[in-house]
């Protein structure tokens, strides 16, 4: 890891987002990878004669860069316990460069636990990609370590 | 392999598979997915965590899952909730099956809301979330 999982976020803070370039190869090893070779990703003329008139990018494969963003940031606290809650809104293309990021929308107290409330972004240009919320598991302080 | 389903064969209640469906975390696997996603993997190769598998490893095991709803060809994923109990092991063996919570027509797309767990061999939680999906095309 590049840098120190954060120990005591507060609201306002934006996490360090990341970002990956999506070609065609990309998807098809996606495929491979996950076992999901629905051809509205996979096969060109199906995906032609569907909603978006060419293939799209598995939206499991963009879910799996916001949890990488989320488990670089809280030193993987976030597989431990984390949650996600999202949509997928728009379609990714092949040539499209996606940018996942996310920012502390509240610390709270769920189910006994404490934890960062995290708005996701999640874009291709201009475009929005995948909209919603995850809380990640950030231990018991509420106040930023000095 | 399971032979795909009509919108209107699709029940609210519909358990799926009827057994729950194990899957093996295996190392092949997990490498696999992680070079696919463009994660390095440090979190997972290092001290103790080298027996730590990425949770999102759900990212595999749901498309085993709905391949068992028998979704026709050219779905779409339009929602997706996930809660991870706990840190997922590297080789184990997870139980998972679903059930079917919700069907509704939304600007003639035709929906399915399905509920899911993941256990481990102990059978404690590993996670639990829920899939909602524009149905395919029709068989």
């Amino acid at each position: 890891m590049s840098a120190a999982p954060v120990t005591a976020p507060l609201p306002g803070d934006a996490l360090p987002g990341l970002s990956r370039a999506i070609d065609q190869a990309v998807i098809d090893a996606y495929a491979r990878a996950s076992g999901d070779f629905n051809p509205i990703h996979v096969d060109p003329a199906f995906a032609a004669t569907g909603p978006f008139g060419r293939t799209i990018a598995h939206g499991l494969m963009t879910l799996a860069l916001v949890a990488e963003m989320l488990n670089a940031w809280s030193g993987g606290a976030f597989d431990a316990g984390g949650e996600l809650d999202i949509a997928f809104v728009g379609p990714v293309f092949v040539g499209d460069r996606v940018a996942v990021s996310g920012a502390v929308e509240e610390i709270a107290e769920v189910d006994g636990r404490v934890v960062a409330v995290v708005k996701l972004g999640c874009m291709a240009g201009d475009r929005a990609i995948l909209a919603g919320t995850a809380r990640v598991p950030v231990g018991h302080s509420r106040e930023r370590a000095s | 392999m399971t032979a795909c389903r009509r919108y209107d064969d699709v029940a609210v209640g519909d358990v799926f598979p009827a057994e729950p469906l194990a899957f093996e975390v295996s190392p092949a696997r997990v490498d696999a997915f992680l070079a696919a996603t463009g994660n390095p993997g440090a979190l997972y190769r290092e001290g103790e965590a080298i027996a730590r598998a990425p949770s999102m490893i759900a990212c595999v095991y749901l498309i085993d899952l709905l391949a068992a709803r028998g979704s026709p060809p050219g779905g779409i994923h339009a929602k997706q909730a996930l809660r991870f109990h706990r840190a997922v092991k590297l080789g184990e063996t997870l139980s998972i099956q679903a059930r079917v919570a919700e069907k509704y027509i939304r600007k003639e797309r035709p929906y399915v809301v399905a509920d899911f767990e993941a256990r481990g061999s102990d059978g404690g939680l590993v996670s639990t979330g829920r899939v909602t999906s524009i149905w395919g095309r029709d068989p």
